[in-house]
């Protein structure tokens, strides 16, 4: 630290001595530059806002094809009934507001030696820097279902539409019918998320179809937060008992799925055969198209990146954060997408100013809530390694909520983790 | 009374760099900047219930981190985070909070009725140190305006002794005793109307 703090104080009194001579605005507009940045969830919209607020005179366009998001943060809350879709909505008005170009379009290329973004409405964008944040597109692995089966059977791994059809197809079932959720295998956005889902729908059958059920049938052996969720299954959903709500079918129970019929909602497994009313198929995931597009991304669909500045190892002068970025011990979450976005605006101004990039500093929460006062968490605090090029965990630090929390914590973790929801938002779209 | 003259160096230095000196403020903007997520955009909270920690006092603030760090003061969550920085960073984080407004945006749902018994409570019972309804951040926390399901959190905890005093190096044993005698006096005399009552008062400042 003393390091860095030497080296600002040098450039602040530079900085401080210079606009003295030749009068704040002028100086302000050589620390310009343009930045294009591809993506408005809140990998992009929270490098957009933090890039204004460190120097307003950077030229910020952000390209996003949607005037609404939704964030898939509480999405399930409105899988379980307990939050509205238009509470999951936000718009752009708020990074308008601070001066940032938004430009409702899809960007359909990324030419990183004329350092230009193409769109699908004609556009063409000139940058000196680019900032790729299209977070997630499917790989769908199974005989039988793809991405045109999404209407009957969603996924909802991206809000919005797909999270109404999702919600409308639980209200419209009969009690007694079964609900299965099909998990990816890792890396995928939100690990936890899987396990959220089936607690809160779980929490809706309870309250309005108790002979229902909802199973989760899962490629792998173990899931995070684990502990924490079979712990509150426990509580609140009567999990291994006869009558649980809840039934989690790794690989060693049921074997791998071999066909999914995406008309039937019939999933045939190595060891049995599942008929499901509602058919809930998270599938298999990559960084979203443009970066594959664009040469951003390794032959397994992710983003190799510079772990201090987020720019890409593929093309120079772009840079890709949030869920399409492979960022180490960083998982795929809207709070890392949010600190990944500050880091990288922080880098680019330095960058534009003709700086050293700081060194930068990371944090990951992920709130799950698991039903009605039962709400858990974890956390990391992360440093850069320059040496081993990761972003790794600061050794004793974040970790779990205890398993053996008080009922009074449990219930102050949903309290608090509404509370990240509303911060994060505002942190990120302003 | 403990002088608090960095807090005002911290303004200063803030001031005159304006939007010029991108290095320094991010050094200490870039540990900072991650607290929003939690706390709100410059550590200013939009509820319901996580506290806003703008406007901090600078040592109010490293002592408290440190306190989590340490296991000396409970809480859900911020004991994980406050274990992921030194005692310089601290400092350069509370200098940068100290230095930000502490917004009361959140329109909290309070009973007139409360907030008029909890305006008189804290007139004899909280008032020598949580000055000027609560606004003063100067020696101790502001609670003007602080998310009330926090306040009332922290308030139980105090009570209950989940929160010990005692193991708060900060406060002098005469303060500590102040504050022990002052919510036994809360407890026994307004009861479980008056906890709601100071909240509801605290909670109504604008
Ligand atoms: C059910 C569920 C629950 C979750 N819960 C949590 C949680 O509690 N906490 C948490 O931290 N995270 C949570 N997440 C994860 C979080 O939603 C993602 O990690 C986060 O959204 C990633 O942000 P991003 O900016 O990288 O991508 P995205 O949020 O996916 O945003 C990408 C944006 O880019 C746009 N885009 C894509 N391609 C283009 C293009 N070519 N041109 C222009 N725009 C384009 C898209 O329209 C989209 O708006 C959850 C996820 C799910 C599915
Ligand atoms: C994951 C969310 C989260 C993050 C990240 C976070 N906090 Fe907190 N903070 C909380 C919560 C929740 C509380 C209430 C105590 C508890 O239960 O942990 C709190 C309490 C506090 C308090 C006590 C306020 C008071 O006056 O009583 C301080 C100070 C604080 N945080 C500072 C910070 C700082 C500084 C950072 C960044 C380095 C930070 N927090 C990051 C969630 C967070």
């Amino acid at each position: 630290m003393t390091a860095i703090n030497r080296r600002t104080f040098v450039q602040l009194s530079g900085a401080t001595a210079f606009a003295g001579a030749l009068g704040l605005p002028h100086v302000a507009r050589a620390a310009g530059g343009k930045v294009v940045i591809i993506g408005g969830g809140p990998g992009g919209a929270t490098t957009a806002r933090y890039l204004k607020l460190a120097n307003p005179d950077i030229d910020v366009t952000l390209i996003e094809p949607n005037e609404l998001y939704h964030t898939c943060f509480m999405s399930n809350e409105v899988l379980g009934g307990e939050r509205t879709i238009e509470q999951i909505q936000v718009g752009y008005d708020g990074l308008k507001k601070i001066g940032v170009n938004v430009v409702h379009d899809f960007a359909t290329g990324i030419d990183g030696g004329a350092k230009t973004v193409a769109t699908k409405g004609g556009q063409s964008f000139a940058f000196d820097r680019c900032v790729v944040a299209p977070g997630i597109d499917f790989n769908y692995t199974h005989e039988g279902i793809t991405e045109a089966d999404a209407g009957n059977v969603p996924h909802a791994w991206k809000a919005g539409e797909q999270t109404t059809i999702l919600r409308k197809q639980l209200e419209a079932m009969e009690d007694g019918g079964l609900v299965a959720i099909v998990a990816p295998a890792d890396p995928f956005r939100c690990p936890p998320g899987p396990y959220e889902r089936a607690s809160l729908i779980a929490g809706y059958l309870k309250e309005h179809k108790p002979k229902s059920k909802v199973i989760i049938i899962d490629p792998k052996e173990k899931f995070a937060k684990q502990g924490l969720f079979t712990g509150a299954w426990k509580k609140l959903y009567g999990f291994e008992t006869d009558n649980s709500l809840i039934e989690w079918l790794p690989f060693a129970k049921v074997g791998g799925i071999s066909k999914v019929d995406a008309g039937t909602k019939e999933i045939v497994t190595d060891f049995e055969t599942f008929k499901p009313a509602v058919l809930n198929y998270i599938p298999q995931q990559t960084a979203g198209k443009i970066a594959m597009d664009a040469g951003l991304a390794d032959e397994k669909g992710w983003c190799p990146v510079d772990k201090q500045t987020f720019e890409s190892k593929k093309v120079a002068g772009v840079h890709v954060i949030g869920d399409a970025a492979i960022a180490t011990a960083m998982p795929k979450s809207g709070y890392s997408a949010n600190s990944q976005g500050k880091v990288t605006a922080a880098a680019i101004a330095a960058i534009l100013a003709g700086k050293e990039p700081v060194t930068p500093s990371y944090v990951n929460t992920c709130y799950s809530i698991a039903g009605k006062d039962y709400g858990f968490s974890v956390a990391a605090v992360y440093r850069y390694n320059a040496e081993k090029d990761v972003i790794g965990g600061v050794e004793g630090a974040g970790g779990l909520t205890p398993g053996d929390a008080s009922p009074e914590q449990f219930k102050r973790e949903v309290g608090y983790a509404h509370s990240w929801y509303n911060n994060i938002r505002k942190d990120s779209w302003g | 009374m403990r002088i608090k003259a960095i807090l005002g160096s911290a303004c200063v230095l803030l001031m005159t760099s304006g939007g010029l000196a991108l290095g320094a403020e991010m050094s200490a903007s870039l540990l900072a900047d991650t607290c929003n997520g939690c706390h709100g955009p410059d550590g200013t909270s939009y509820g319901p219930a996580s506290p806003t920690i703008a406007g901090t006092n600078k040592d109010y603030m490293v002592e408290t981190m440190q306190a989590f760090r340490d296991g000396k003061r409970p809480s859900t969550i911020m004991q994980r985070i406050a274990k992921g920085y030194s005692d310089d960073e601290l400092k350069l984080i509370a200098e940068y909070f100290a230095a930000k407004p502490f917004g009361r945006i959140v329109d909290q749902k309070t009973d007139p009725a409360l907030v008029a018994k909890g305006k008189e409570i804290y007139d004899n019972l909280c008032e020598d140190c949580h000055e000027k309804d609560g606004r003063s951040a100067e020696d101790y926390p502001a609670l003007a305006g602080q998310m009330m399901p926090y306040i009332e959190s922290e308030l139980r905890d105090l009570i209950s002794g989940t929160r010990n005093l005692e193991n708060n190096e900060a406060l002098s044993s005469k303060e500590r005793n102040k504050k022990q005698r002052n919510l036994k006096d809360l407890v026994d005399t307004h009861g479980e109307e008056g906890i709601a009552a100071v909240i509801n008062f605290f909670g109504s400042q604008k």
